[in-house]
């Protein structure tokens, strides 16, 4: 086998095993990349992002569902912890995504969704600075100062907690009218996130990364102006 | 915001939705989302029954906005029907108002053409009887110059003689009546005494029965048990919607509601005190003969001066009524979540919504009636249940003084379930209680064709594994399809028992997979892709030509997600219960609930609304929470017992205890992911119980 060959099937079984949850077939592929003396980032992003990216794909057709999600991620991060150490950085050459800022509102303990929206940014390349739950709002605040990020992603569970995204968004664009700020979570309609001044709403897993690219697009473009 | 060319429209309380073109008028807005609205003249403007009530305002949760601008202008034929006072709020004819915008519209009971069937009937419970209201009668020694004392220590001074009753007090309200009261037939007086404390009423001469309402305040329905407080007979069980589905369907919605519009609170109150008080008369209305329209010699119907018919009462031969008016509820007691105790007693119910989710309140509340407004005696006090946290509320309590696992010593579970699922677990030696967000999905809202439990709704389905035919029942009709004209089917969509019945179904024959998508291995034509939506894949319940919308009733996937949701949610939180109090399995699971009493208990158990177990030991216990109001209400003991227990359950949130997220994961395969379910083995193929 021609190590183009090699490369193409690794890169299969990476992709596979992540659609298909099949953590031994991960682990074993991930290694092989590293033995056959691969290029690990070109593992990383073209076969675990690129099997995620169809399990985010198959999630939004509702083929998918959490379960289904949460057992690929397992998975996904079985490979990445296996790949991640022998990146270098002259593989990041091309400038990383963006940065994002990441939360359940205050008053709110849900988090599934964030994890998995979450989960997503990371395979998409974005660094991601996750709050955790029921954030304090000025949280948001702070931590976007603090790590220049261009996005900012607010989650709520709750019609009572949603009503706090309203004023984070407030706080934010009073101190930094360039953050991008897109909401997700049961109760939030693109909708509410119009009527908040959100900049982007989340559907769902697959659909806020996307968004999310689109939205650092749009800042960028207004940069340049 | 809509499209241009469309709007957004929401019926209440039915809570169905669809967008629709600009320009239909409402009746036909109202067909093509699936709610009947009565038409009797074929919108014509003539029968007046299609009177509907636009709602003004911001609707956060339903991402509205509606305005009385948002319909074509007022028709001078919707004059006849519609009172200046009624135009004032909003009422419109919905054959005369055509949709220019987004609506929120409120559909009353009056006009609509499926009345929503409400089960709350009472059940046998045995009751002590002590209530916290007793009547006494004594005759009194006429006053004379040698005995001048006043009337109320007169009365006080033989009740303590006659039956021991000291220190006793009056409302000031009661004591106005008393003068009269007591020289009306010989002095001989009945009181109406509250706790041995307070009289609160008084009748001339001797009374033996007298009466009470307990009441349970549901998000979605309010019912009241009638009851004869010396006998504990329910003379009557009356229903109706609770008026404030308008302002959001759930609890959270309706949280919101206040916290975005100033004056919500109390807008929502009065709107419950008001369908309170019309329950009240509706309750004392069934004591009296049925009217009918007085006709003259010739079988005319005579007219008043408005033209109106005149009414007169028709009594049945033999019967006697008892022709009892609101004054003489002499207690009233009421049980309801957490959100609908603080809505109703205008106590800030915004913390409530917010993590870690305190009550303003835990213990229980009497309260005047006169000061809520409450139309029953206006000395009498209400009784307000107590609450055990933010998501377990009065109802709880009322379901646990009902139940009694304090007094058992089998573990029992408990299950209410409603749009927010309330857990008690344990036995004499503890108790635990915790909630979890079950969503609108079990009950049949917010999928593509769900519904409340009215006529046409599918209540009851059977899929043969053979050729993934259906088979179904609708509510309003005793026979199944198959012994039916499909056009005599009338099906409009699925309510919260028919929502089971298809996730069991589905998965018991392999329509759907163990993980709850739609199977490879499709055996009908029902299965397909949306013709309007490819990425969306259902399965056809109904077709077109059995539904009185048109359209094919359909499951879709997105509806086999929310509804795993929800009973992974139940299901989680039964087994993290479980788990804290260190059990493998219950001795005996309850179902509370007016959905309780619909539920197969095998299809529960299929589609893993709760872990394993032997199907004989799975009850249903009815509305529960209502008959604790009727227990507190009977006997005052009790009302010590709710209050202990309010404090003494241990209350649990299970978002944050450990390993949440990895049981929710789990449990929302079907029946689960893991979990062995023994008790399947006759109700489900093996190969489809055991697939991977």
């Amino acid at each position: 086998m021609g190590k183009e060959e090699l490369r193409e099937e690794l890169l299969k079984q990476l992709h596979e095993g992540v659609v298909e949850f099949e953590e031994d077939q991960v682990k074993e592929a991930a290694q092989r990349v590293l033995d056959e003396g691969l290029n690990a980032y070109d593992a990383v992003m073209n076969g675990l992002a690129a099997g995620m990216q169809e399990v985010g794909d198959l999630y939004d057709q509702h083929e998918y569902f959490v379960p289904e999600m949460l057992m690929a991620a397992d998975a996904l991060y079985v490979g990445l912890d296996i790949l991640r150490p022998h990146i270098t950085l002259a593989d990041l050459g091309d400038k990383p995504k963006g940065q994002v800022v990441i939360g359940t509102v205050q008053g709110d303990v849900h988090d599934i969704g964030k994890n998995i929206i979450k989960m997503m940014f990371e395979v998409a390349g974005f660094t991601v600075h996750d709050l955790g739950r029921d954030v304090p709002l000025e949280k948001f605040v702070e931590e976007q100062l603090n790590t220049d990020s261009e996005i900012v992603a607010l989650s709520a569970m709750m019609t009572t907690t949603m009503m706090g995204m309203e004023k984070v968004i407030k706080m934010i664009k009073e101190k930094n009218p360039n953050v991008a700020i897109m909401l997700g979570g049961a109760p939030v309609t693109s909708d509410t996130a119009d009527l908040f001044g959100a900049d982007g709403y989340a559907e769902s897993a697959g659909n806020a990364v996307q968004e999310a690219i689109k939205m650092i697009g749009r800042l960028r473009e207004m940069q340049a102006k | 915001m809509s499209k241009n060319g469309t709007a957004k429209i929401i019926f209440q309380p039915s809570g169905r939705r669809g967008e629709v073109e600009k320009g239909i008028n409402i009746i036909e807005a109202s067909r093509r989302i699936g709610v009947d609205i009565e038409t009797l003249c074929g919108e014509k403007m003539v029968c007046g029954k299609c009177k509907v009530r636009i709602e003004e305002g911001s609707f956060e949760k339903f991402g509205v906005v509606s305005s009385r601008d948002h319909v074509s202008q007022w028709h001078e034929e919707e004059g006849k029907f519609i009172t200046p006072d009624q135009k004032e709020a909003g009422y419109r004819l919905a054959c005369a108002a055509e949709v220019t915008g987004d609506l929120l519209i409120f559909v009353p009971e009056e006009s609509r053409a499926g009345k929503q069937v409400v089960s709350k009937a009472a059940r046998d419970i045995e009751i002590k009887w002590n209530p916290a209201v007793k009547i006494y009668t004594v005759t009194l020694i006429p006053p004379t110059f040698e005995d001048p004392l006043g009337d109320f220590e007169r009365m006080t001074q033989a009740l303590e003689k006659e039956h021991g009753l000291k220190g006793l007090n009056i409302d000031w309200f009661t004591l106005r009546d008393l003068p009269n009261i007591i020289r009306k037939d010989e002095w001989t007086v009945t009181a109406a005494v509250w706790m041995d404390r307070e009289i609160i009423k008084v009748w001339p001469g001797k009374v033996e029965d007298y009466y009470g309402i307990a009441i349970d305040v549901g998000t979605t329905t309010v019912a009241a048990y009638f009851c004869n407080m010396r006998t504990m007979e329910v003379l009557d069980t009356v229903s109706m919607m609770n008026p404030q589905c308008k302002y959001g369907e759930d609890v959270m919605a309706r949280i919101t509601y206040h916290m975005q519009n100033p004056g919500g609170l109390e807008r929502m109150s009065d709107d419950l005190i008001e369908g309170l008080n019309d329950l009240i008369k509706k309750a004392c209305e069934g004591t009296h003969p049925p009217k009918k329209k007085k006709k003259d010699k010739n079988g005319k119907i005579v007219k008043d001066e408005d033209g109106q018919p005149v009414m007169m009462e028709a009594p049945e031969k033999g019967k006697t009524y008892l022709r009892l008016e609101p004054s003489d509820i002499v207690d009233l007691t009421m049980g309801g979540n957490t959100a609908m105790h603080h809505i109703l007693l205008k106590l800030d119910p915004q913390y409530v919504g917010l993590a870690p989710f305190p009550p303003v309140v835990h213990r229980s509340l009497d309260i005047r009636a006169r000061d809520l407004g409450i139309n029953i005696n206006e000395s009498s006090n209400i009784f307000v249940m107590p609450n055990e946290a933010g998501f377990v509320g009065a109802d709880n309590v009322c379901v646990l003084v009902t139940e009694k696992p304090h007094m058992s010593d089998e573990l029992q579970l408990i299950i209410d379930i409603g749009t927010n699922g309330e857990l008690v677990l344990g036995n004499k030696d503890k108790l635990i209680s915790s909630s979890c967000a079950t969503g609108p999905a079990l009950e049949g809202a917010q999928l593509a064709f769900g519904m409340r439990a009215a006529p046409g709704a599918i209540e009851r389905i059977k899929i043969d594994p053979e050729t993934h035919e259906v088979d179904y029942k609708v509510i309003g009709r005793d026979a199944w399809l198959k012994y039916s004209k499909p056009e005599d089917m009338k099906t409009k969509g699925i309510c919260g028992s028919g929502v089971l019945d298809v996730l069991a179904e589905l998965y018991r024959t392999g329509v759907v997979e163990k993980s709850g998508r739609f199977s490879k291995n499709q055996k009908s034509n029902r299965f397909r892709k949306n013709p309007d939506n490819p990425r969306q894949k259902e399965f056809v319940i109904a077709w077109a030509n059995e539904t009185s919308i048109g359209k094919d009733v359909v499951i879709t996937q997105k509806d086999i997600r929310q509804i795993q949701l929800g009973k992974g949610a139940l299901y989680t939180g039964c087994k993290l219960m479980m788990r804290r109090m260190g059990i493998d399995n219950v001795d005996k699971i309850k179902i509370a609930g007016a959905f309780g009493t619909h539920v197969a208990k095998d299809k529960a158990l299929i589609m893993g609304l709760f872990p394993d177990c032997d199907l004989d030991n799975v009850m249903s216990v009815g509305n529960a929470a209502g008959d604790g109001a009727r227990v507190v209400l009977l006997n005052r003991a009790m009302r010590d017992e709710a209050n202990w227990l309010s404090r003494n359950v241990e209350y649990i949130e299970l978002t944050v205890e450990k390993d949440f997220e990895q049981e929710f994961m789990e449990s929302m395969q079907i029946p689960h992911m893991k979990d062995e379910f023994p008790h399947l083995k006759d109700l489900v193929p093996e190969e489809i119980l055991h697939q991977k």
